[in-house]
């Protein structure tokens, strides 16, 4: 462990617009840099190699995994995760979810809706295969995506 | 009714839970951090099946930072676990028999530093030669895994004559075929992990998901050698479960270092570490002969089964037992014989999994039922209703079971599906893509059955904060139980959602009411409600009048508060509140109770009382140049009575039916000499958005037979078990192909392809 902190870098990032400057070590995962330094544990972890999404986040506008982001990757970036998206009231992506019963261990839910609202915001009417396409690195095990289907064709309808 | 969105009113309920998990907030227990945490992991068998020669921790104790390591020797009482049997060695002491199998454990101030430890603790095997199929385990040769040998258990089910052989050559048509099912994984979302902290006095707080708290707390008391009452256990949220979370996983880990440390030990499995330690669904090989005389009547029905259980036992021996009963399905048949091998080998540990053994021997059952109406020359739907049970009809072990038309309910309302009526209809073929259509039924059993202590208990109470509280022992995986607690009190007590407070998933307040499994919850929930609420009600209203003087005919629970009612029972004021009466109570009002499960009068082990039904419809597009299939369509009818909490309801269904099209298409953790090909989800693949069907429809049948009063049943399950027969149906109707072997290759349907369309039926493209 001495080894590392002899290599830990000054990393400067915004997290739902708070800014961070921490020592990190340059690999230093992202997922953990939120879940265990920064205690915003919204943010899941599951599969830890990119392919179930659960610990999607949003840098720089783009959908990232991040248990594939490394601290050096981060220094300057913007990052939004599913603790940035709700203030006073719910997102709407979020009351679609709840009215649709997009969700139930909710698990995978942070990370589903961030990656919807990802798509949303550069595409705000997606045809339902541009949805799929969007969505299929998230993994879902309990609502077999039907509920999350229908929380789109809610936030469409509004 | 047809389950939708927009047809249930005020019926579809938002989650009471929901808003937490959609933003974020909700804390698992895998999200839990405490002050001078401590980080452990486990180290696990390089082997599938070796002797342990000598285990040498030094090195790996000598690492800054590692504060603690265990081996068998820290154990301070039963070094085993199991749900049934305790046969599952918390830490090896001389032999390993999976690759999961744990050998020492180690606590240190960072995650890196235990991971790092682990690698430092050298164990010496001497391998042996691993035991990979069931039948070879079954040898006189083959090295006993246990001490019993190689069979964990054995069932059987006979009935009708002995000699099966005479009546099968006597048969118009008979189908004798072996069907083989995969080593499916739970992937619940959430890996196993949880964190336990050292309370006072030498007691222990563990923070971690299980489906059954209680049962989590006499297996630690067992381990730790303290009483069960110093160990209080935490077991909801749960992210995932589907009957994983069931056994023991972490738990002695984190239990065992924390009481040596003295300081909160936490473990959050890697999808590495979760595939390779945790549970799996039984592959089954199932050999099965069915024959029928030439009206499409089954007189004849031989199974054999032999169940892949794995190392250890822990559900192993239930779960071939209720295949057993299941082998028959809803069918009533003269002449049956069916045994069933529960066999130990060195393939991981296989246990409980949504469906339970009904999943594989449905598959085979329903296949059987078609094959035999295409040598029959007959209509499938002719030879179910021919066998199908009637309502007052024993059940499949010949125990008698709550009346049930349920079987004949989902058979004429599956047949309305508009998937299956557009059949008659030209199959339309696009370029190199054939569409085809199929269906299968299913009958599942609710509850533990006949033989297995299924006791639950409720409790209901007033809060001082004016709450109607409603406790159980039961845990929230995620299935949408708070939400039915909450609909069942609010439904009961014709109170708001306001008025109801829930106290679940935490030994040290909630009342013992049993795993939250065998889709028992729900059912358990509204009977204990049930149980209760007379006397609940006429104790408020007791305390009502005494601090109100007021006639307590005259109060009826409501909205906020106790309310006056006329002679027409219309509520006309609110007389007192709960939370009124709450602070004038000396003592607030309590009820408890316990019950059984409801079970078969006849002493026939494991066999059920209570059954629910499933019919499946779908329509496949079979891609002739890939082998791919895809389920465009699928429609599902379920009979469980009524439907408490319809959004959960329908989730059940569509989750079940996403999972069953895994098993169908594309899952299986494949073993090579014991040792798992599939390390993560990059190559053990799940139904993504994309996989599902375009269209998919749920229809409940919430009528129950005249006079059963034993309420809405669980639907945990029955939504997954008929999903298999139904696509492979589609896909003979599509190819010509019977599928035998799940999930399905599509190098096998080329080849069959190759076979049967291009050169048989001449297919011309268009």
């Amino acid at each position: 462990m001495n080894n590392q902190k002899a290599a830990e870098k000054t990393t400067k990032f915004t997290v739902n617009g708070q800014e961070y400057e921490l020592s990190l070590p340059p690999t230093y995962r992202l997922v953990n840099i939120l879940r265990d330094v920064l205690n915003l544990t919204g943010t899941k972890i599951s599969c830890e190699v990119g392919r179930c999404g659960a610990c999607s986040v949003i840098m720089n506008g783009k959908l990232v995994n991040s248990c594939l982001i490394m601290a050096f990757h981060i220094d300057g970036a913007e990052i939004i995760t599913i603790e940035g998206l709700s203030k006073e009231t719910l997102h709407p992506i979020q009351e679609a979810f709840l009215q649709a019963g997009a969700l139930q261990c909710g698990y995978c839910t942070p990370g589903m809706v961030i990656a919807l609202k990802s798509l949303l915001d550069e595409n705000p009417n997606p045809m339902r295969e541009e949805v799929q396409n969007a969505l299929c690195g998230n993994l879902c095990r309990c609502t077999g995506y039907e509920g999350i289907l229908r929380a789109v064709e809610i936030l469409e309808n509004r | 009714m047809a389950l939708h969105i927009n047809n249930l009113e005020n019926r579809w309920k938002i989650r009471r839970d929901g808003e937490q998990k959609v933003t974020g907030n909700l804390k698992y227990l895998t999200d839990l951090s405490f002050p001078d945490m401590l980080y452990a992991g486990v180290l696990r068998s390089k082997h599938p099946h070796a002797v342990i020669i000598s285990i040498d921790t030094k090195e790996a104790e000598d690492l800054p930072g590692v504060a603690a390591i265990i081996t068998h020797k820290d154990i301070p009482g039963l070094n085993g676990f199991g749900l049934i049997i305790q046969d599952q060695p918390v830490l090896c002491k001389d032999k390993v028999r999976y690759v999961g199998d744990a050998i020492a454990a180690v606590a240190a101030n960072s995650k890196e530093i235990a991971e790092k430890a682990i690698t430092l603790i050298k164990v010496n095997y001497k391998i042996l030669p691993p035991i990979i199929d069931p039948e070879e385990g079954l040898h006189a040769s083959a090295i006993p895994l246990h001490e019993k040998g190689n069979l964990l258990h054995s069932a059987s089910f006979k009935k009708g004559t002995s000699d099966l052989e005479d009546i099968f050559s006597s048969c118009s048509a008979v189908v004798e075929d072996v069907y083989l099912t995969p080593r499916q994984m739970h992937t619940y979302m959430e890996t196993e992990g949880g964190v336990a902290v050292p309370e006072e006095a030498g007691k222990l707080t563990v923070y971690a998901p299980t489906q059954h708290g209680f049962k989590d707390q006499l297996q630690l008391s067992r381990i730790l050698n303290i009483p069960k009452e110093n160990i209080r256990v935490v077991s909801s949220p749960i992210g995932g479960s589907f009957g994983g979370k069931d056994e023991l996983n972490i738990q002695p880990y984190i239990s065992l270092l924390a009481l040596k440390t003295g300081k909160p030990v936490k473990i959050h499995q890697s999808r590495r570490m979760s595939i390779k330690s945790g549970i799996k669904r039984h592959p089954m090989k199932i050999y099965m002969k069915t024959g029928a005389d030439d009206k499409g009547k089954i007189v004849a029905h031989k199974v054999k089964i032999m169940a892949d259980t794995g190392a250890y036992a822990t559900l192993g021996a239930a779960v071939l037992d209720f295949a057993v009963e299941h082998s028959t399905g809803p069918y009533r048949i003269d002449h049956v014989n069916i045994e069933g091998y529960a066999v130990y080998t060195n393939n991981g540990v296989a246990g409980e999994f949504r469906g339970f053994g009904g999943n594989q021997v449905t598959f085979a059952l329903e296949t059987q039922m078609e094959r035999l109406a295409e040598k029959l020359n007959m209509d499938s739907t002719v030879i179910r209703q021919k066998n199908i049970r009637k309502e007052d009809d024993l059940g499949p072990v010949e125990q008698e079971i709550v009346p049930t038309d349920g079987a004949n309910a989902v058979l004429k309302e599956i047949l309305k599906s508009p998937i299956l009526l557009q059949k008659n209809k030209q199959n339309k073929r696009e370029e190199f893509k054939v569409k085809g259509v199929g269906y299968s039924i299913t009958m599942h059993g609710g509850g533990l059955g006949f033989g297995r202590p299924d006791p639950s208990g409720a409790r209901l109470s007033l809060t001082k904060e004016g709450k109607l509280e409603a406790s159980f022992g039961f845990e929230e995986c995620g299935q949408g139980l708070i939400t039915s607690i909450e609909m069942i009190m609010v439904d009961t007590f014709d109170c708001s959602s306001e008025d109801v407070a829930i106290l679940i998933g935490d030994t040290s307040k909630v009342p013992h009411s049993g795993s939250s499994t065998a889709s028992r919850a729900t059912n358990m929930v509204w009977l204990g409600i049930n149980k209760l609420k007379d006397t609940f009600k006429e104790k408020l209203l007791t305390l009502a009048e005494y601090y109100t003087n007021m006639d307590k005919d005259l109060l009826t629970f409501g909205k906020g508060g106790i309310w006056q009612q006329n002679k027409n029972k219309d509520r006309t004021n609110l007389v007192i509140s709960y939370k009124e009466l709450a602070a004038k109570c000396e003592e607030l009002p309590l009820v408890a109770t316990t019950y059984h499960f409801p079970t078969t009068p006849n002493a026939i082990d494991g066999g059920h009382y209570l059954y629910t039904f499933a019919g499946v419809a779908c329509e496949v597009e079979v891609d002739l140049l890939t082998g791919r299939v895809v389920v465009t369509k699928i429609d599902h009818v379920i009979s469980a009575g009524p439907a408490v909490n319809p959004m959960g309801y329908l989730g059940q269904i569509e989750g079940g039916a996403s999972m069953g099209l895994g098993f169908t298409l594309m899952e299986d953790a494949v073993m090579e000499y014991g040792r798992y090909m599939t390390e993560n989800l990059d190559s053990y693949l799940i139904p993504t958005i994309l996989d599902i069907p375009n269209e998919t429809q749920v229809t409940a049948l919430e009528e129950l037979s005249l006079g059963d009063t034993f309420g809405p049943r669980g639907v945990g399950e029955i939504g997954t078990v008929a999903v298999a027969p139904a696509i492979v149906s589609a896909i003979h109707d599509a190819t010509n192909l019977w599928v035998t072997k799940l999930p399905i290759q599509p190098a096998e349907i080329l080849k069959a392809v190759e076979d049967q369309l291009l050169k048989g039926m001449e297919v011309q493209y268009e």
